[in-house]
């Protein structure tokens, strides 16, 4: 008896991650060392004695044809037994997220609507996809796994199915040609049965007329499971008995899927060519970060210490990767770039200095490992923040710096506007708000920071941030969801949007605002005006998109009303309202649109005509009826609901984090936008979702408008955590 | 060999911070295509887009490689006249696909990846299960 090495026939060694070395058996040996000795052995014996009497009495062609079928079955033979079967190579440490313990047994996955079960595999450590199973005879997992042939020492698995399959199918041929000629000689010959010839043929016909029950047997229950599309192991198992079979695709697909398909590549013992790619840092950031930036421009409150850390870090991130990747940028954004350096350095002092020294360290190691750590970091913030303002404050660092800013601006159309100087934070808030999951994180990292630039700059320009930021915030949900797709779009929206906004800017009066007077260059004031617009949109993104090209001349002119609403008296409301905001540490916007709110509702009584002013007037008749229908959402929000118990927080879904009852109200409001857009980010997604509703609540809304009370005493909470009242 | 190589190679690079798996989508039944879930860990370092063009570009690749065209059929055809000894000296249609995945995946790190700290890993070298992405760790906003 020949003894195969143990590996080889075994079929899967080699490459890393392979099974360990299997102690040789040789019982595994027999059947196939049989099977190999009864079908080369016989078909020896007849092409000897039986072949000569038939090619020369009955035809030549017949030994030819025997010898084919004979290569063809020993040609798939060894094919099936050589060939390896589909093994998995065993999952690397790293691919263990749990432990072995704590990690189900069974993963669910969802194939053509049918529930199929994943087992874990412990010896492999990694869930068995569908149709794989583990072989205790080779001790592994094999893809598509069919059964372990003993008769070939091999499993069968995806990748030598359909030569095992031709093996049977030639050998079922072969033996019933042998039995077939051997009958014919021995009929030819039976007065000379005696002779050696018809004996060894009458032998050789006796071990074909044995081996051919169980072979055709076998042969005629393989056909049936290539036409039925299942395998072995699926059959046996009972696997699909009551239900349907996911991965048939038809009788004629499943053959030739068997028959017809590309050899599977084989996964073990490949020459993986190792990726010499460097990765160095510093690295670049995607321009999600200035939306997120912006968002954090909001928050002004506690959450601005755990943001200041991440601003900080991404302050850094992106002075250095701003030098490393970013071209000389064009003139116009150059403008708006000196304000840049201000804002970052600003917001790193105000980091540096401030109780939020502390939280920044604590945030570090989280933003160092972007992993689950920092997702799990922030996660809190934002669920505190309920607000994808508050995004960690690198990621508004990073966004101001880095050119995607200068897109982000672009995309958000009003936000983009916003997110020059200043208004970079909302930018960076805006886009994180918008997309789902990034969203969340970066706009509470831009909130955070643009709470610090601002604090840092002045009270007044707590204001032009607040409103740019609250507007951002809005509108940065509705465009931002679009905006991210589009980053290279939003540069080019960005150019024309800095246009109309510098040139509206040009055209707005700067005597309208304080702040923005002594403070905002001319860049910023289109901040403030797209503030303005953002925090009035009218509808969902659609509109913010149309006017980035074109709309912003539009809204040009309303500037002047607009600049009216920047009035001393709005920004120190806004003011009040963003740190009584951020003193209650609600997340949401509603206190930077409450500030707004609240500002803007005595304006439009002075300035009635502007379309600018309806259209706050709008944003705020929509956050305003937002209120009476999420009174539980404003009741979450305390934060909110102290500083303008009428004007609740309006839903953007950055309340949602906050408030788990202002989620759900949200969430269902914003129906466009599932939950699954941003599980924890639920304040980007939920800001993205929100565009729909707001166009739809604003309608409703409508009726509720001004009537919010503006008198009152306000708390504010300034940065430092001095506390004073203000009287609005 | 190759392992020491790229341990060297680390050692130059920066440290892994974290490793993000983007599982199989069996939706559509064992064909192998990846999720396009834009995956948290990664919001801050690469654009959504971008990732989910690459996701969709690899799965386009596989359901290439592993289409029952003509090619295909043809290659059979001639494995079973020549006793498979054709497997010898000519490479397999899926072999060919996947030395363009491989090469799509090197493109990719070099241009987008990489500059972002993040690596995509073959997916045939984890048995086409999970697409590891390795994340790096970013040092550059020490003070």
């Amino acid at each position: 008896m020949p003894s195969f090495s143990g590996g080889v026939v075994g079929g899967g060694v080699g490459g890393p991650a392979s099974a360990p070395p299997r102690p040789f058996r040789p019982s595994r040996y027999v059947p196939v060392s049989a099977a190999i000795t009864f079908l080369v052995g016989s078909t020896t014996l007849f092409f000897c004695f039986t072949c000569p009497w038939l090619s020369e009495y009955i035809s030549g062609v017949i030994p030819i044809y025997i010898a084919v079928i004979f290569l063809f079955t020993l040609a798939n033979f060894c094919m099936a037994t050589f060939m390896d079967p589909g093994v998995f190579p065993r999952a690397e440490e790293d691919e263990d997220k749990e432990d072995d313990f704590r990690a189900p047994l069974y993963k669910t996955v969802e194939i053509r609507s049918i529930q199929v079960r994943m087992k874990w595999c412990s010896t492999c450590r990694f869930y068995r996809p569908p149709r794989c199973s583990h072989c205790s005879v080779c001790d592994n997992c094999v893809e598509d796994f069919d059964h372990h042939c003993p008769w070939v020492n091999n499993c069968i698995g995806r990748r030598n199915y359909r030569y095992f399959f031709l093996f049977l199918l030639s050998l079922t041929t072969h033996i019933m040609d042998v039995f077939g000629f051997g009958l014919v000689y021995v009929l030819h010959h039976r007065q000379q049965l005696d002779t050696p010839h018809a004996a060894v043929t009458m032998a050789v016909m006796c071990v074909a007329g044995l081996f051919f029950v169980p072979v055709a047997g076998l042969t005629g229950f393989h056909i049936v499971l290539v036409a039925r599309g299942r395998t072995t192991n699926e059959q046996v198992t009972g696997k699909f008995r009551g239900g349907v079979n996911p991965f048939t695709k038809g009788c004629w697909r499943n053959i030739s899927h068997v028959l017809c398909s590309p050899l599977a590549p084989r996964y073990m013992g490949r020459w993986w060519n190792r990726q010499t790619v460097e990765v160095q840092p510093p690295f670049l950031r995607p321009s999600l970060t200035e939306a997120q930036l912006e968002a954090k421009v909001l928050d002004n409150g506690i959450q601005n210490d755990r943001h200041s850390s991440r601003s900080k870090s991404s302050l850094d991130q992106m002075e250095s990767q701003s030098a490393d990747i970013e071209p000389p940028p064009p003139p116009k954004p150059d403008f708006r770039y000196p304000g840049l350096p201000r804002a970052d350095t600003e917001a790193s002092s105000l980091l540096s200095e401030a109780p939020p020294t502390p939280s920044m360290y604590k945030y570090r190691p989280a933003y160092s490992s972007p992993g689950r750590n920092h997702t799990g970091v922030t996660h809190p913030n934002k669920m505190t923040r309920g607000e994808s303002l508050d995004s960690p404050s690198p990621s508004i660092l990073q966004s101001s710096r880095q050119p995607s800013y200068r897109s982000e601006p672009s995309s958000l159309d009003g936000a983009t506007v916003v997110g020059r100087g200043v208004g970079v934070r909302r930018g960076g808030g805006d886009r994180g708000e918008g997309p789902g999951g990034p969203g969340g994180m970066a706009g509470v990292v831009s909130g955070g920071v643009s709470g610090y630039s601002l604090a840092g700059r002045s009270y007044t320009s707590y204001p032009s941030s607040l409103v740019l930021s609250t507007g951002g915030s809005r509108s940065s949900s509705l465009r931002s969801a679009q905006t991210v797709h589009n980053p290279l779009a939003t540069l080019q929206s960005e150019g024309t949007t800095d246009t109309s906004y510098k040139s509206l800017a040009n055209q707005t009066p700067r005597n309208g605002s304080l702040s923005y007077d002594s403070l905002l260059t001319p860049s910023e004031s289109p901040e403030f005006e797209s503030a303005a617009h953002e925090l009035s949109p009218q509808k969902p993104h659609v509109p913010f998109l149309s006017t980035a090209g074109g709309g912003r001349p539009g809204v040009a002119p309303p500037g002047g009303p607009l600049q009216g609403y920047t009035s001393p008296f709005l920004s120190a409301q806004i003011a009040q309202q963003r740190e009584g905001q951020l003193l209650q540490g609600s997340t949401t916007f509603s206190s930077p649109h409450r500030a707004y709110l609240r500002a803007v509702s005595p304006p439009p009584s002075s300035s009635p005509g502007a379309p600018e002013a309806r259209h706050l007037l709008h944003h705020n008749q929509d956050l305003t009826s937002r209120i009476p229908r999420n009174p539980s959402s404003s009741s979450s929000s305390p934060g909110a609901r102290s500083l303008d118990p009428p004007v609740s927080p309006p839903p953007r879904g950055l309340s949602l984090t906050k408030s788990p009852v202002h989620i759900g109200e949200t969430g269902s409001q914003h129906k466009p936008r599932p939950a699954g857009a941003g599980a924890v980010l639920g304040g980007g997604g939920v800001g993205g979702g929100q565009q729909a509703p707001q166009s739809t609540s604003r309608p409703a809304l409508a009726n509720h408008t001004t009537s919010k009370p503006v008198g009152g005493v306000k708390k504010v909470t300034g940065v430092g955590g001095t506390t004073y009242e203000i009287s609005v | 060999m190759a392992e020491t190589h790229s341990l060297q190679d680390m050692r130059q690079q920066a440290a892994v911070a974290a490793k993000v798996f983007i599982q199989r989508d069996y939706s559509n039944g064992t064909m192998c295509q990846f999720q396009t879930k834009f995956p948290s860990e990664l919001e801050t370092k690469i654009d959504k887009q971008q990732f989910e063009e690459t996701i969709r570009t690899l799965n386009n690749l596989y359901a290439e490689a592993e289409k029952l065209g003509s090619q295909s059929f043809i290659e059979g055809c001639l494995a079973c006249l020549t006793a498979y000894t054709v497997f010898l000296c000519m490479e397999t249609h899926y072999e060919k696909v996947l030395k363009k995945i491989a090469k799509y995946i090197q493109e990719q790190n070099d241009k987008i990846y990489a500059p972002r700290g993040l690596l995509l890993t073959d997916p045939i070298e984890r048995g086409l299960r999970v697409i590891e992405i390795t994340i790096y760790e970013d040092r550059s906003f020490s003070r």
